[in-house]
Order: structure tokens, then C-alpha cells, then sequence
């Protein structure tokens, strides 16, 4: 915690995003490199009574298998399913991830659909201070956090959901799994005798930074999930989301398989 | 970044250690420092695979790994593979089904494989392709990669079930030629 | 021999058909072979190319000063280093440039110690340039006015075919139905797993030797030396391992002089290799293509003729890819039978990448127009779609408008085989069928053929190969031969072939094929002629050897020469397989007798086909070959996903030699192929790159392949080595076609321009649905009825 306090220092763990971005000069290095992949403690998956706890160094993979997680939170199994591919999800750190704040954040989808928070650790006038930032105030632009260089993230959290909870990720890509995602969508809520409550609607790669979609969320809110208000959280989507072209997609195609995933994802909500 | 450290590991079943600038990655130890150019440099971004290693059983990129995180783990690269037999039995089934053609992409491919077969004894051939996503092959159409892993589950597998031990005839298998 | 027990007879067995495993694979396997990539010579230094990172400008000025002074820098060269040296099929490159007229154009190169040295020695190169505007498209590039990117070409115009045959507006007044269509197939890249690697070192005696990825190490020399100003008899070529060629190194590419000048300047072995993104950008591409095509046919489902107009970017310089014509016009001419033709290319220099060879070579292009057009035909005549297909098949010895002779043309035995295999008729019935039916789903299927080269391609002075055979004293062979291993297997091919006529074990048959100074001249890897060719050469090396050896028998042992046989390492008598002699025991004989002579043969082998000519009517292969493809897929008609389930692929291959090999060239070629189709694109814009990396350009991966069900038509090739012709370039050409048609049956959508990627697709339904919508609105003047997703409206 002291080295980060000097504020010059670039954090590695598994090196899947910083390595190329170092490598083809997109990003420098700060005056330290420090690895942190051997600190011990921020590596577990803690069920806290009633939240779960992972730690920074946890790897996607671990994610993937945990049977804590695949138990209380299947959307976040489910994103690492799909993220990559196994050499990545072996290396590749949660804490990264987040920090990397690349507008498909494949596990930041997930995790603001569970309403996490993440913790940032200083080292303050002898002493290590935590703060918490729920996720969806964490991401300012692509590449940018309000982390600031003298914080380390330590642990992501969220409140286990509830028993009625129903959760589930969408993405796309040519390649099933190795793919920045076009786009990628979570919904998830509390739904119970048709009606959906609580709703948390997040979107990768339709704008800046993951997006919680809000004009969605609000058509969706306490309402009897029926095929008109699918409707209208569809029509949602295309307030919501600001994709760009790039070289991947076009917004169009973005904006069309928001819609399309929206619908889907809502259908399988519906069926369950 | 010009500092350098040394780092100390087991690799390929033996103690070694190296003196390396910390920038530098596990891929560029392995081929440049200790000359096991079996592991390959083929797009330096864990996009393609070639460069799979295993580190503490599990498979990485080792282009995306740096060096200094070698130090006190196990790792294995494709020249670690060999029994005193010769190949592995995945090795001997890649090489048996054609599953070489150039054979640059083949020592990731086949660590790969491995790790695949062991983690799970009845792997199919659909969760072969999944597992494969992360090693790239321009030769093969990847057909016969699968086919050497789905020999090598059956022999496992028969291994584990058949108190004789005979081989049961192998399952259909997807592609046929005929003529 | 014993006589105490008589000698159990040798029956004749073969190896021909089998599944032999290659001789290099356990090497690969292990992580032992040595490839370019790997390798390190004493005192070597590494090379590193300052590219030019813009399309079109002038250069004013480069400083190399600081990069000279940098420690641990042996050498910094530019242009000047360079001027007078031009090379390239119509002399229009240079090693180092003095102009930049594409992103990566080499402007300097630098020899340092470390790689790391290198690429500092590259950032402290300060180079001034005066940007010019740039031409990105042929047809800008064709207009009055237009940029002029070569001084000597003006009008920027590069290479133009013409072929023509019969009278075309005579055939279209005969047609019932014609369809006219412009195709644009796009530009892709090899994406070889080993990037672009050259080493090179000169001796004291001014005689370079440079280790490469080539695929044509002999004509490689001639085209080399001009660039580094010598005699190309002065250079060694040695081809170590490769990771993969596929037609990306059928030319000289500016960092192969790159590294000989540096190693002529620095007296040091130097090492230039590409990092993966230096490979996507400045390695060459496949040749785009604008065609304009049409065909005609009458309602009884007769052919009646077919044109096609193409126009090519030839981007900055001119390597293989303008000359893809020469193919381009044989599919036109020679695909179904055509009876009248007109064909024309121009090929326009541009400021954008360039074009080399790749696998398939402007037959990839055309086929995807062809037999798109045909199955656009085939619903409009009065026959059935197969019938059509059968009705326009040649048959064995017809010849095409330009004189390819079908000596032995297996199209119809490929369609019919295809058909039972795949069902398509019934399912391609059925699935249209569904086509307007609600549903997110929809199956499709769809057939393509096409008609390659087998028996080489004579565009050469020779298209032939020399062969060196000798046997040792315990009956091992050595085969020196002119073909070049690329991954493609002819390493085991040939091998199969000694070691069947030699009557060895293939374990006991040694190749040399990759140093120019000991193998002979070959015309190089290419237009799917190595089976064919070296193949040809190897056995009729070994039937010298064989007759060698049989002499042997008759002067030692007393037997009638042609009445013997080799068979499992014994001379044996033919009729009865009674074994007579070890053939090594034999060997030694012949060695240490009086008169002792050992058995070394060579042979050259000019495959029986006519030179190309100028007037492109010649029959240019010593064989031809037809492939059959049917792709089923599963259209995603929301995301526009296309999900290839099945392809029945059917190949008139002459005859199977190395069952496992052929098998694994069909297959990589319908990977190759299937990339192609789906996902692969090079996005161009401004002559930059966009997408340089396997992130973002996106080759087919496991999960995506589909089943396959090959099937192979032996129509035993007269000229062939054992009745077989090559094979490996149709299964890359037939597939991407046959995915367009199928996705024409699920969804009622055509594609003209691939990658027929999800946004493609998507699109293309979103517009078709609208379309229908609307007329539908015309149609009923009453509200449309709900369609079934609302978030198909354009922007």
C-alpha cells in the first residue's frame, strides 16, 4: 500500500490488458511496476452472510467455477463463461477488469446488474482507509475510473440476491467467446407472480463506459413482464444506449442488437 | 525500464533460475533467455494461443505473462511433454491423426489439449471446440486436432471404466471420407 | 538364401490410399523443429523497418543521425542506400523508398544488436514528409486527373487481360433470362502463424545466403537480385520450417533485400522479422476485385454465355495479385459449360496495401460470382435446380473456349455424389419454402462448384521440376527434389510414393527439398501442382532407380530384368512374389563388385501442357479438377449470425495418395474458406489499416467449424503420379459460394460483397422486411400487419 501511495505506480496482475497496451505503446509505464498477484487476501471468494466478497485477484476462471457464486449468482458464472478464452480466464484478475474500464467490460455487465460495489484501498497517515464506490459511479470514460493512483482496488461486493432474483447475460460476436463484445446486455430483478421489480438493466459497448440502462430499467419497473411491456423496454433500448462505429460495429447494428438482446434476455426472464 | 532481477522456478520438472529485465515477459524468457523455442511468438496480444504454456497446471498466454511471475511456480512448456517413452499420448495422437500440417500453432495447441483432457476425463468433442476458442490454426480447419483429443479421451476413459482394459471401438465419428 | 526352408512369397501391397504420417509432424509435436522464427546464428543482428504510417507523400528529408549513434546500432539504411535497385514483377519496387505511396512502405531499416536497440534506433528516425492526396479506389484511381502513383505508369494504369470468344450480343438475343450482378469480393490476408522472417549473410566472396519463407526458391533468385544489384547465381536459398505460406511468398517482399543489404553492410548475419501487426499491414494481401458479371441461359436451362468486366486495385505496387486475371478468365470461360465469353480486366494502382498470390488465386473471386449466378438461374428456368447443374456439366473430354482440355472431368459424378449425400434438392425445397414463415431460425442450403487447375499451370517458361534419387547401402533413399515443404504435406507424398515403387518402408525415404545449392530447380509451390508435379518427378525417379536396380538383378543373380519387382525390402519375381535378394544386400553387391556402380538417377519432369501465351488460349494445366460443395446452415435472422452446420464437400481428386493429408488440405481449405465468407475483412480507409491484430480481423476458430462430410471421386488422371491430380486450393474457392446460396435459400437475401458477416446479414434482412412491409402496405391499403420484430427500421 505505501508503494501505491507515492501515487507513480502501475498495478499488474495477470497482464491480459496492461501487457498489450504497453506493448504497442498505448499506455507507459509508471515509475513502479509492482505485481501484486502473490498479496495475499485479496484472492478469495467470501461468502459474508449476506454478501459475497470477492477479492481483486480473483481470476475469471475461478469465477466461472465457484460454486458460491454459481449458486447465489449465475449471471456472473455466466458472463465468465463467456469471456475469452481459457488461457485468458486463467490470468485474467477481476480487479483488472474493472480498472481496464473498457466500454464492453464483459464483468462489470454482470456486476452492476447485482448492484456491486468496489472497495479502494489507501494508505492514509500510517494506516490503510477504504472507501466504498458502487459500481455504476466507478467508470468516468473508456480507460478512466475514479480509482485515483494512490487507491488499490481490493474487493468487489454485492448483496446476495434475494431468492426471487433472476438474472441472466447476453453477448455477441462472431466468435462465440473470444470477442470484445459488439455488445452485451444483463437484466436482472426481482421477479415474482409476473412482476418485475428491482429491475437492473447494464449494457457493454453501446456507449463510453458500461452503461446502466435507465429509460429500460423505468419501463420495466414494477410492472407484469407481458410481451407489451417488452415492448416498451425495447423501445427503451434505443433512448438508452449511444453506440459509436468503430471498427467493429456500427451503431446501427449496435443499437439493433441491443433491442434484439433486450427482448431476448426478457423472453428468457418471462420463460423462467 | 532497464533494472533488472533474478527469479528462480521450476521448469519442465527441473530447478532453474535467470537474470532478466523486469519488463520482460515469460514468452521472451523462454525463447530468447533459456532457448525453448518450442513456445511460439505469434501475435504477442493472447489472441492466438501459440504461446501456451502451463504454470501451475493451468494454461496461460505467456505472452501476456511477465518473467518475474515465474518466480517459485511450475512451469511447463511443449518440451516438458515427453515421457521416456517418447510422446505423450497426445503428442503420439495429434502426430497418428494428421493433426500436423506446418505445426506452428501445434505446441499450444497440444498443452492445450492436454490441460482439456485432464480436467475433464469425458470431454465431448462440441466442449473440444470451446476450449479450443483461444488457439488459433490456419492449416487444419482444427478437424483432425479434434479427433486426436477424442482418441486420447476414449483411451483415458477406457482406461478408468474397462477393468480389461480393451479398447471399445471408437463412436462415429463426425467426419468420414470416403471414396 | 536358405536353402533349407523355401521362401514364403511377398504379395504386392500399397501404400497408395493410406494414411501415412508426416515425417516432420513428431518433430513439430515435440516443440523440436527449428523454424525461421526460431532461429539465431552466431553474431547475428536484427533488423527492424521504419515503415511510413501514411499513404501518399513526398519525402523531404530523413535524419538518420541519432539512430546512427545510438549504441549497440551496426547499420541505418535508407533509400539513397538503395536507388537504382527496382525489382518486382514490372520493376516498379525498391527496397527502401525515396516516395511513400502506400501506409507501409519501408522508408529505412536498422541493424542493431537487440531487438529492443532496434526498435529505439527506429523511434529516433526523424523523417519530414509533404502529404499528398491519396487515391483509394480504382475507379478514382482510373479518373482524368487522378494522383499519379507511378511516374512510368500513367493513368496509373498497371496490367489489363482480354479473352473473348463468340458473339455475345448474339448469345443474349438467344437468352431467356440473364443475370447481371456486380460481386466485390474484399481483401483479406494469409495471417501465416509465423510472421514474415528472412536471414541474411553474405561470405567473403560476396555470395549471399538468405534463409526464407519462400515458396520459389529458384525463379526467387532472379527476381532477389536485382534488388540488391547481383548475380542471381551468387545466391543460396535456404528454406528452414515454416509456420504456414499459403501464396504470401511467391514474390520477393521488400524486407527479404532488406535484410541482405543490412548483412552486406554490417558483414553480419541480420534476422528482419515482423511483429503481428507489421505482418497485417505489410505483408501482401488477397487481390479485391470489382466484377461485373453476367450469364445468360435459355428455359431449358442451357448456358448461353457469360461476361465478366473486372476491375482491380492494384494498390502501390504490382506483385501477383493483378495478374489473377489469368485464373480469373478460365473460371468465366471454363465454368459449366460456357459457349460464348467475354472477358476484361484492368488492374488500377492505388495508394492502398498490395496484393501477392493466396490460395485460390482470383478463382476465389470469380466463384463467388459464378456459381452465385448459377443458382440465381437455376430458380428461374424450367428444370430443377440440379438438373440445371447436371445439364451444363462437361464430361470428360471436352475442352473449354480457351482450350483446357477435360480429359478426365468428374463434374457430374461430384454433383450427383453431393446430392445423395446432402439431400439438397429435397431440403433446398423445403427450406425455401419456410422462407416467408414467421420464425428467428431459418435453415438454408446451398451447393457450389468450381473448375481448378490439378496439373499445374504453364505460365512460366517451364511449370516442371528436376529430381535427384539415390539409394545407400542399406537400402535407404534419399529424394532431393525441387518442391518445397510449406506445411501442405508434400513432404509425405512424396516419401509414399519412393517408398511404394522402391517397395520400402517409408521410415527408410530421406527428402531434401529446401537448399537451393544441392536441390534442383522446381517453378515453386503453387496452383495446386505439387502432388501433380513433384509427385510425377519422384516416381519417375524411382522407375529409373527401379530399372537400375533390376539390372543389377539381371547381371548378379542371373533373373530377367522385367520380370521383377520390389516388395517389403526384397527383389522379388513378380508373378509369384517369390523373394530372390534383400535389395540392400543386392545394393551392396552392386557396389562392391567390379564394375561397382551406385544407384543415383535424376529426372526432369515437364508436365505435357501448353505455355499460357498472350492470347490465353492454350491448354495451360496437364490436368483439371471440379469440387462440389454444400453448406447447410442456420440463419440467426435477429443478430444476422450464420451458423454453417454441415458441409458436404466432393472432390474429384484423381486419386487419393495420403488419405490424412488430402483429408487435412480439404479440411484447412474449407476453414480457409469458411473465414472468408463469414468474418475475415482487412478494413482499408484512407489506405491505414484499422484492424491489424487476430482481435479485431477474425479467423474461423475451433467451435466455429462445422461438421464435415468429404468425399473424394477418384477419376484416375491418366497424367497424374497414380491417376492423382492436386487438390488444395478447390475446397478454399467452392465454400464461400455455397454459404451465400444457402443463406440465399433461409432468408431470401443475397450478398454480393463478403465477408457475409452478422451486420451484413442483419442489414440486409432489416431492408428486405421493410421492403415487404411496404409493399404489402401498397398492396392491402389497409394497415400493415404487425411484422414480427419492430426494431427492424433502418436509421
Amino acid at each position: 500500500m505505501k508503494a501505491i501511495a507515492t501515487g507513480d505506480a502501475t498495478v499488474l496482475c495477470g497482464g491480459t490488458d496492461l501487457t498489450p497496451q504497453t506493448d504497442s505503446g498505448a499506455r507507459r509505464y509508471a515509475a513502479t511496476l509492482m505485481n501484486i498477484r502473490r498479496v495475499e487476501g485479496l484472492n478469495a471468494i467470501l461468502d459474508v452472510g449476506d454478501s459475497i466478497r470477492i477479492g481483486t485477484l480473483t481470476t475469471v476462471a475461478e469465477i466461472r467455477c465457484n460454486p458460491t457464486i454459481r449458486g447465489t449468482a449465475p449471471i456472473l458464472a455466466d458472463a465468465a463463461e463467456h469471456f475469452a478464452s481459457d488461457q485468458i480466464r486463467n490470468a485474467a484478475s477481476i480487479g483488472g477488469n474493472l480498472c481496464n474500464a473498457s466500454p464492453a467490460g464483459d464483468m462489470s455487465i454482470p456486476l452492476l446488474v447485482l448492484d456491486a460495489a468496489v472497495e479502494l484501498s489507501s494508505w492514509d497517515a500510517g494506516a490503510i482507509c477504504t472507501r466504498v464506490v458502487p459500481l455504476d459511479a466507478f467508470f468516468l470514460a473508456p480507460g478512466r475510473v475514479v480509482k485515483k493512483p494512490t487507491e488499490l482496488l481490493t474487493a468487489v461486493v454485492f448483496s446476495k440476491p434475494a431468492p426471487d432474483f433472476v438474472g441472466h447475460f447476453r453477448k455477441s460476436g462472431p466468435r462465440p467467446a473470444l470477442e470484445i463484445s459488439t455488445v452485451s446486455i444483463g437484466i436482472g430483478g426481482n421477479f415474482s407472480k409476473g412482476i418485475f421489480r428491482n429491475v437492473r438493466v447494464a449494457m457493454g459497448a453501446v456507449a463510453p463506459t458500461p452503461l446502466r440502462a435507465r429509460g429500460v430499467e423505468a419501463a420495466l419497473e414494477g410492472q407484469r413482464l407481458d410481451s407489451e411491456a417488452i415492448r416498451a423496454a425495447v423501445t427503451a433500448v434505443g433512448v438508452d444506449v449511444k453506440p459509436i462505429n468503430d471498427v467493429r460495429a456500427s451503431a446501427w447494428y449496435r443499437n439493433h442488437l441491443a433491442r434484439v438482446f433486450t427482448e431476448e434476455v426478457l423472453n428468457h426472464v418471462l420463460g423462467n | 525500464m532497464s533494472l533488472e532481477t533474478e527469479i528462480h522456478f521450476i521448469l519442465n520438472g527441473r530447478a532453474v533460475s535467470a537474470r532478466i529485465p523486469v519488463a520482460m515477459k515469460t514468452l521472451a524468457l523462454l525463447r530468447d533467455v533459456l532457448g525453448l523455442t518450442g513456445t511460439k511468438y505469434a501475435c504477442g496480444e493472447g489472441e492466438c494461443g501459440a504461446c501456451t504454456i502451463r504454470v501451475d497446471g493451468k494454461t496461460l498466454n505467456s505472452c501476456l505473462m511477465y518473467a518475474v511471475d515465474c518466480e517459485g511456480r511450475d512451469i511447463v512448456t511443449i518440451e516438458g511433454l515427453r515421457t521416456p517413452a517418447g510422446m505423450n499420448p497426445m503428442q503420439q495422437a495429434f502426430v497418428d491423426h494428421g493433426a500436423v500440417q506446418c505445426g506452428f500453432c501445434m505446441p499450444g495447441m497440444i498443452l492445450q489439449a492436454d490441460w482439456l483432457v485432464e480436467n475433464n476425463l469425458r470431454l465431448t468433442r462440441p466442449e473440444a471446440q470451446r476450449g479450443l476458442e483461444g488457439n488459433l490454426c490456419r492449416c487444419t480447419g482444427y478437424t483432425k486436432v479434434l479427433d486426436a483429443i477424442e482418441s486420447v479421451v476414449e483411451t483415458q476413459c477406457c482406461k478408468q471404466g474397462a477393468p480389461g482394459g480393451e479398447l471399445q471401438p471408437a463412436r462415429e465419428p463426425l467426419m468420414r471420407a470416403t471414396s | 538364401m536358405n536353402s533349407k526352408t523355401s521362401p514364403q512369397p511377398i504379395k504386392k501391397t500399397s501404400l497408395i490410399g493410406q494414411s501415412v504420417k508426416k515425417p516432420d509432424a513428431p518433430d513439430k509435436a515435440t516443440g523440436k523443429t527449428r523454424y525461421i522464427n526460431d532461429m539465431v546464428l552466431p553474431q547475428m543482428l536484427i533488423g527492424k523497418v521504419l515503415f511510413a504510417g501514411r499513404a501518399h507523400a513526398k519525402i523531404l528529408s530523413i535524419d538518420i543521425s541519432a539512430a546512427q549513434k545510438l549504441p549497440g546500432v551496426h547499420a541505418v539504411m535508407t533509400g539513397r542506400d538503395v536507388s537504382g535497385l527496382k525489382f518486382g514483377f514490372i520493376r516498379d519496387n525498391v527496397a527502401l523508398k525515396d516516395r511513400v505511396r502506400c501506409e507501409h512502405d519501408e522508408i529505412a531499416a536498422v541493424a542493431a544488436e537487440t531487438e529492443e536497440i532496434a526498435n529505439q534506433a527506429i523511434e529516433l528516425i526523424k523523417v519530414e514528409y509533404e502529404d499528398l492526396p491519396g487515391v483509394f479506389t480504382p475507379e478514382d484511381g482510373a479518373k482524368e486527373g487522378a494522383p499519379q502513383i507511378h511516374d512510368e505508369f500513367p493513368g496509373n494504369r498497371s496490367l489489363s487481360y482480354e479473352f473473348s470468344h463468340g458473339n455475345v450480343a448474339a448469345a443474349e438475343a438467344a437468352s431467356d433470362f440473364v443475370v447481371d450482378n456486380v460481386f466485390r469480393p474484399h481483401r483479406v490476408t494469409h495471417c501465416c502463424m509465423g510472421t514474415s522472417c528472412a536471414i541474411a549473410d553474405f561470405d567473403h566472396n560476396g555470395k549471399l545466403t538468405i534463409w526464407t519463407q519462400t515458396q520459389y526458391p529458384y525463379n526467387y533468385k532472379m527476381d532477389l537480385a536485382p534488388a540488391l544489384g547481383m548475380a542471381p547465381g551468387d545466391i543460396r536459398v535456404i528454406q528452414p520450417p515454416v509456420g504456414g505460406a499459403f501464396g504470401a511468398k511467391l514474390d520477393v517482399y521488400p524486407y527479404e533485400p532488406i535484410a541482405a543489404l543490412l548483412a552486406r553492410k554490417t558483414g553480419r548475419p541480420v534476422k528482419v522479422m515482423y511483429s503481428r501487426e507489421e505482418e497485417f499491414k505489410a505483408s501482401p494481401t488477397r487481390q479485391t476485385a470489382i466484377i461485373h458479371m453476367r450469364t445468360g441461359c435459355k428455359r431449358d436451362g442451357t448456358l448461353t454465355f457469360r461476361t465478366a468486366d473486372v476491375l482491380l486495385d492494384n494498390g502501390a505496387y504490382t506483385s501477383w495479385g493483378p495478374t489473377i486475371p489469368v485464373i480469373m478468365m478460365r473460371t468465366t470461360s471454363g465454368h459449366y459449360r460456357v459457349p460464348v465469353v467475354d472477358f476484361r480486366a484492368r488492374a488500377i494502382y492505388t495508394n492502398n496495401p498490395y496484393a501477392g498470390s493466396f490460395r485460390g488465386y482470383g478463382n476465389v473471386q470469380t466463384t463467388f460470382a459464378t456459381a452465385q449466378q448459377m443458382d440465381m438461374l437455376a430458380d428461374l428456368v424450367d428444370i430443377t435446380p440440379l438438373e440445371f447443374h447436371l445439364k451444363n456439366a462437361q464430361k470428360s473430354g471436352e475442352v473449354t473456349p480457351q482450350n483446357s482440355f477435360l480429359r478426365e472431368c468428374a463434374l457430374t459424378e461430384c454433383l450427383e455424389t453431393a446430392e445423395r449425400a446432402s439431400h439438397y434438392s429435397r431440403k433446398r425445397r423445403e427450406y425455401a419454402a419456410e422462407r416467408t414463415r414467421v420464425g428467428r431460425y431459418k435453415k438454408g442450403i446451398g451447393l457450389a462448384s468450381s473448375i481448378h487447375n490439378a496439373g499445374g499451370a504453364k505460365i512460366h517458361k517451364s511449370d516442371g521440376i528436376g529430381t535427384i534419387l539415390k539409394l545407400d547401402d542399406y537400402a535407404r533413399a534419399t529424394i532431393i527434389t525441387g518442391a518445397s515443404e510449406i506445411g501442405q504435406g508434400i513432404d509425405a507424398v512424396v516419401t509414399l510414393i519412393v517408398a511404394e515403387e522402391l517397395g520400402i518402408p517409408i521410415e527408410h525415404v530421406t527428402i531434401v527439398n529446401n537448399d537451393s545449392d544441392i536441390a534442383p530447380w522446381d517453378v515453386g509451390v503453387h496452383a495446386s501442382r505439387t502432388t501433380f508435379i513433384a509427385g510425377n518427378g519422384a516416381r519417375r525417379a524411382a522407375h529409373k532407380a527401379r530399372a537400375q536396380i533390376f539390372k543389377g538383378a539381371e547381371k548378379h543373380l542371373g533373373e530377367l530384368a522385367d520380370s521383377l519387382d520390389l516388395r517389403s525390402g526384397w527383389v522379388v519375381r513378380e508373378k509369384c512374389g517369390t523373394p530372390l535378394i534383400k535389395l540392400e544386400r543386392l545394393l551392396r553387391q552392386m557396389h562392391f563388385q567390379p564394375e561397382p556402380e551406385l544407384v543415383m538417377v535424376t529426372d526432369y519432369y515437364e508436365p505435357k501442357s501448353e505455355p499460357e501465351g498472350s492470347k490465353h488460349v492454350s491448354d495451360h494445366s496437364a490436368a483439371y479438377a471440379h469440387a462440389v460443395h454444400v453448406a447447410e446452415i442456420t440463419v440467426d435472422t435477429f443478430t444476422g449470425e450464420i451458423k454453417v452446420d454441415r458441409v458436404t464437400a466432393v472432390q474429384d481428386v484423381g486419386r487419393v495418395i495420403n488419405r490424412m493429408g488430402l483429408e487435412g488440405q480439404i479440411e484447412g481449405g474449407v476453414a480457409l474458406g469458411l473465414g472468408y465468407a463469414l468474418s475475415e475483412d482487412m478494413r482499408v480507409e484512407q489506405g491505414r489499416l484499422r484492424n491489424a491484430g487476430f482481435r479485431d480481423y477474425k479467423l474461423i476458430t475451433a467451435p466455429e467449424m462445422p461438421e464435415l462430410d468429404l468425399h473424394f471421386i477418384e477419376s484416375n488422371c491418366a497424367e497424374g503420379p497414380f491417376g492423382a491430380k492436386g487438390a488444395s486450393e478447390l475446397p478454399a474457392i467452392v465454400i464461400a459460394p455455397a454459404v451465400a446460396n444457402a443463406l440465399y435459400n433461409a432468408t431470401g437475401v443475397r450478398i454480393f460483397d463478403p465477408p457475409l458477416s452478422p451486420e451484413k446479414v442483419a442489414r440486409a434482412i432489416a431492408e428486405q422486411r421493410q421492403q415487404r412491409s411496404a409493399e404489402r402496405l401498397d398492396r392491402s391499403r389497409s394497415p400493415a400487419r404487425e411484422i414480427e420484430n419492430e426494431y427492424c427500421a433502418l436509421d
